[in-house]
This record gives structure tokens, sequence and C-alpha cells, in this order.
């Protein structure tokens, strides 16, 4: 029993990694622009399978990676530019439609171009599964462990110990303000998309050597980023990063010990008891004063 | 203390302004002019246009008429943004804090704005080496920028505080790092709302010596402020709303005297 639990819960550690990088690119477009994208589950689909049809056709998998997560930030760029900025005087609600038709229309978009059926990917490395305290990780699960280190650590040294970081949060503080100071305010915009939509092709990338890739995987990781991002706090990096394992690993937990039907009402759950006994979310900030 | 006399240069013209809100009239055919290196007070009680006045030249509100130019540029009908990088810097009411920052970082943000695309026109006593990622320029950059900021936040009285968040501030020392961030980016005109309100002693003797310290690099510094003693101390110039017009122009010394004015105005406060 408690090896079967130590197992679900090693299991939920790598799709909450995977969660974590889909809700950061949530965090990082919301603390900048102030706006949830709800198509940021598509942006994983993108570099799922856009990585996959480059190996497919012959490409290894280090460059296929790159790539890919190039075209989820050009996706990402566009979306921004095409739809977003022509947008930005529209009111948030009206914004978060825009992002859900998106959605849509990202998902039919792949639909049309790769069909249904499933792309493989094969694995970053081979060899056999990492043993840790009686569990078993797949070699995939170091290098989707290894991109959370990195997409994070980045992230944090960017915004802690960079000028443009600290402008970044000067601008999420008070965007009227900041621009009086000569922050580009929509130039970190675009650049918000672009990363989170990189961030979220590599997490697509990332996953698709364990679950496959298929043209309607955002929408399920994005729902799953989601909730992890409101779950850590949607104002909080390192929230996204709690939030994702959270939600990963009970997930599974609940998966493993009931049923897997029970996998996303339990994570559902949860969320629902954080938003009631600490609504800013487990690491998020409280609403500051005027 | 002797105050010098200010240049004759003029920075900042507000031509014929008016602002009207529906039927009310909050600044009424306005016009003066501050000049580098001066302070200008702008008195008058509650409700006298004094914060509109301000929110029209720094952009916030279009004027109903008239206009604001800056050394001969045209302002009105500008973005806030776009009057900001022709060197417009204001301070509020109650102080503006960027939540989450330091008070070194709150510095350095409006220090380092420009290399993020603002386009505040570059300053001769402060050259940044441009920045590249990890090379020899940009460390010196940063050093260079870092000790900018702490000489700043030393001239304001708040050097001590440099690692403390900007939640953790009391309100005095809020309003003199909302003062040090706006000196930061070495603005052409600087518009103070109220700068000493809230304020003990110490305080503002920082606020006043940090005033002085912009006229003397060149700023044209517009003075809204309720302690008229204080005002009328550290203005060159003075002039009087009343009722969205403009009832008086001189010198503090004339401007006490004036009846009209002692009448609408100083005859109250100094009761």
């Amino acid at each position: 029993m408690i090896a079967s639990l130590w197992q679900y819960v090693l299991s939920g550690v790598v799709d909450g990694a995977i969660f974590a990088l889909v809700a950061a690119g949530f965090v990082l477009i919301y603390q900048v622009t102030g706006l949830i994208n709800f198509a940021q589950g598509e942006f994983a689909m993108i570099g799922a399978m856009t990585a996959a049809s480059l190996a497919t056709a012959g490409m290894p998998i280090l460059p296929a990676a790159g790539l890919a997560m190039l075209a989820a930030a050009v996706v990402g760029a566009l979306f921004y530019l095409l739809a977003i900025r022509p947008a930005r005087a529209a009111t948030g609600v009206t914004l978060i439609f825009i992002t859900l038709g998106l959605d849509v229309a990202l998902r039919g978009l792949a639909l049309f171009v790769w069909g249904t059926n499933p792309l493989s990917l094969g694995a970053f490395s081979s060899g056999n599964a990492i043993q840790l305290f009686g569990g078993a990780l797949p070699p995939q699960a170091m290098w989707v462990l290894g991109s959370d280190v990195i997409v994070f650590a980045a992230l944090y040294l960017f915004f802690r110990h960079t000028y443009a970081g600290t402008a970044v949060r000067a601008a999420v503080a008070n965007p009227p303000i900041a621009s009086t100071f000569g922050i580009p305010l929509r130039t970190f915009a675009f650049w918000s998309f672009v990363v989170a939509a990189a961030i979220g092709g590599l997490g697509g990338v990332m996953i698709a050597p364990i679950t496959s890739a298929t043209y309607d995987m955002g929408l399920t990781l994005g729902l799953a980023g989601f909730v992890a991002a409101v779950l850590g706090g949607l104002d909080s990096l390192p929230g996204a990063l709690v939030g994702g394992f959270v939600l990963g690993i009970v997930e599974h937990v609940a998966g493993g010990l009931w049923s897997t039907g029970w996998e996303q009402g339990v994570g559902f759950l949860i969320l629902v008891l954080v938003l009631v006994l600490r609504p800013q979310g487990l690491l998020g900030r409280a609403a500051r004063r005027a | 203390m002797t105050v010098a006399a200010p240049p004759a240069t003029t920075t900042l013209d507000v031509a014929n302004v008016t602002m009207r809100f529906g039927g009310v009239v909050a600044v009424d055919d306005v016009t003066f002019s501050a000049r580098t290196g001066e302070v200008l007070g702008v008195m008058g009680p509650n409700g006298a246009g004094k914060t509109t006045l301000f929110n029209v030249i720094s952009g916030v509100q279009r004027p109903t008429a008239g206009e604001v130019s800056l050394r001969g540029v045209r302002l009105t009908g500008r973005s806030v943004e776009d009057v900001a990088s022709c060197g417009v810097t204001r301070t509020f009411q109650t102080p503006v804090m960027f939540w989450g920052l330091t008070v070194r970082e709150s510095v350095e943000v409006a220090l380092s704005a420009r290399e993020f695309g603002g386009t505040y026109p570059p300053a001769p006593q402060r050259e940044l080496a441009p920045c590249g990622l990890g090379t020899r320029g940009r460390r010196a950059a940063q050093a260079a920028l870092r000790e900018r900021a702490a000489a700043i936040l030393d001239a304001a009285g708040i050097g001590a505080m440099a690692d403390r968040s900007t939640e953790s501030l009391a309100f005095g020392e809020e309003r003199l790092l909302e003062l040090a961030r706006a000196l930061a980016v070495e603005p052409t005109v600087l518009l103070l709302d109220e700068p000493l309100s809230g304020l003990n002693p110490d305080e503002v003797e920082a606020v006043i010596a940090s005033i002085r310290s912009a006229r003397a690099a060149g700023v044209a510094v517009l003075l809204v402020e309720h302690a008229v003693g204080e005002l009328l101390a550290v203005a060159d110039r003075v002039v009087v709303l009343d009722h969205g017009r403009m009832i008086a122009e001189g010198s503090p010394t004339q401007v006490a005297a004036d009846p009209v004015v002692v009448d609408a105005y100083i005859g109250d406060e100094l009761e």
C-alpha cells in the first residue's frame, strides 16, 4: 500500500512538473497584463505536435524540441499582436472571451493540420527507469524536472536580479505610474506572451514522450495549468510551481487509491477549498492597499 | 537664506488653460510660465483648481481650452507617457508606491527605465554604459546605476532604509521615496502636489532640501502646498488660484501682502 502510494506520488510529481510549466505561462501573462489567457494549454499542444511532427520527419529530438518551442513562441507573438493588442481597450471579460475563442480556433487549426491521430515522440534519453526509494521514474522524468528547474530559476533570476525584471514588477504593481517613468508596458506585454508560449511549448514537448501528442491535449493541459496557477496564486511564480506539484500529486494519489475518474474531480475540489480558505492561493499575495 | 533671482529661461508655458467639467469651471483661463531653476508656488484654497491644473500639465486631462508647452514643444494632446518622456514628472497628494519592490529597487527602476525604451532626454551628468548581457560594460553600468541610486536615497534622507520593502514604509517615508524616485529621472519640470502634508518636522526639512537641490540642478519645480509659511519660504515666485481663476502672481513677499490674496486665502490659513 505504502509502496503504491509512493509510486503515485512520483508519477504525480512528473505530471505536476508539466502542470507547473503551463501554470507559469498563466501567471506570467496575468502578472504583466492582468489577463487570464485560457488558450495557454494550446501553446503546449503546439509544442508537442510540432516536436512530434519534426521528429517523425527525421529530425533529432533536441533540435525538434527547440524548434517546437520557437513555433509556440511565434504563435504566442502573433496571438498578442493580432488578437490581444488591437483589443487592449476592451474590458477584461471581453479579453478573456477572446482567449477562449482563440483556444477553440487553435485546436481547430491543429485538427485541420494534424488530424485526430496521436503522434508519438521518443524519450529524450534511453535507459532503465530510475529507482527512488522503491518507486520508479521514467528517464523522461529527469528531463521534465530539469526543465522546471531551468525555467523557474531563469524566471527567478530575471525578476529578482535584472533591471528589466524589476521594471516588469514595477509595471505589475502600478501600470499607470510605471508608464510615466518610461517603462514600456506594451513591450512587456508582448514578451510575456512570447515567453509564456515558449514555456507552454516546452511543457508540451516534455510530456509528449509520456502521453503522446494529440490535437486536443491543450484543453486538458490548459485546465490543469489554470487550476495549478490559481491553487498556487495567480500572482506568484513559486505558487505556480507549488500548485503544479500539489495538483499532480493529488490527482495521481486520488486516481490510484480510488479511481482514475476521481483525478480531476479531486483536483477541482482542492481548488475550491483553497479558494474558500485562502482566496489568493497558497503563495499568492492578498490584495494590497491602494 | 537669500534666494537667487531665477534665470529668465522659460521652461513651461501654461497659456489660457481652461478646464470645464460640465457646468463647473475647475480652471478658468489660467496663464503663467515656470522658469528653469525656480520653485513656482501654486497656492489656493481647496477646490481652487490646483490639482486639476497639475492633471492638465501632466497630460492626465486634456484642457477644454488653452495649451501647455515645454520649451516651445506643445504638450497638450499628448499622452501621460509622452508628456513624462518630455521631462515632466509629478508626485501625488497620496504617495503612489510600487508595492513589492524595495526602496532601492523603486529608485533603480526609475533610473533604469530608459534602458528598456524609456525616452527621457539624456542627462549629461548621468552617463550609463549601454547594457549587454554579461559584458563588462553591463556590470559597470549596473555598478554606476546602483551607486547613483544610493546617492539619491542618501540625499533624500532614506539611504538607511534602502533594502526595506515599500509596504513597510510609514507615510512620511513614502513621501520621501516618491520624491526621490521623481528626482531620479532628472526631470525638466517637477510637479509636487502637497509634498509636505503629513510629514514630521525632520521630513519637512528633508523634502525642502530636496526641492532646493532640484532647483539648483535647473529643474522647474511647481509646488502646490497648503503649508503657506513653508511654501512662501521656499518659492521664488507664487501664483494664486481661487475658484479656478488666477488672482495673483509675484514674489512671495508681494503675494503675501496682496489684499486680494489675503482676503481669499492667506488670511484664513494663517489664522
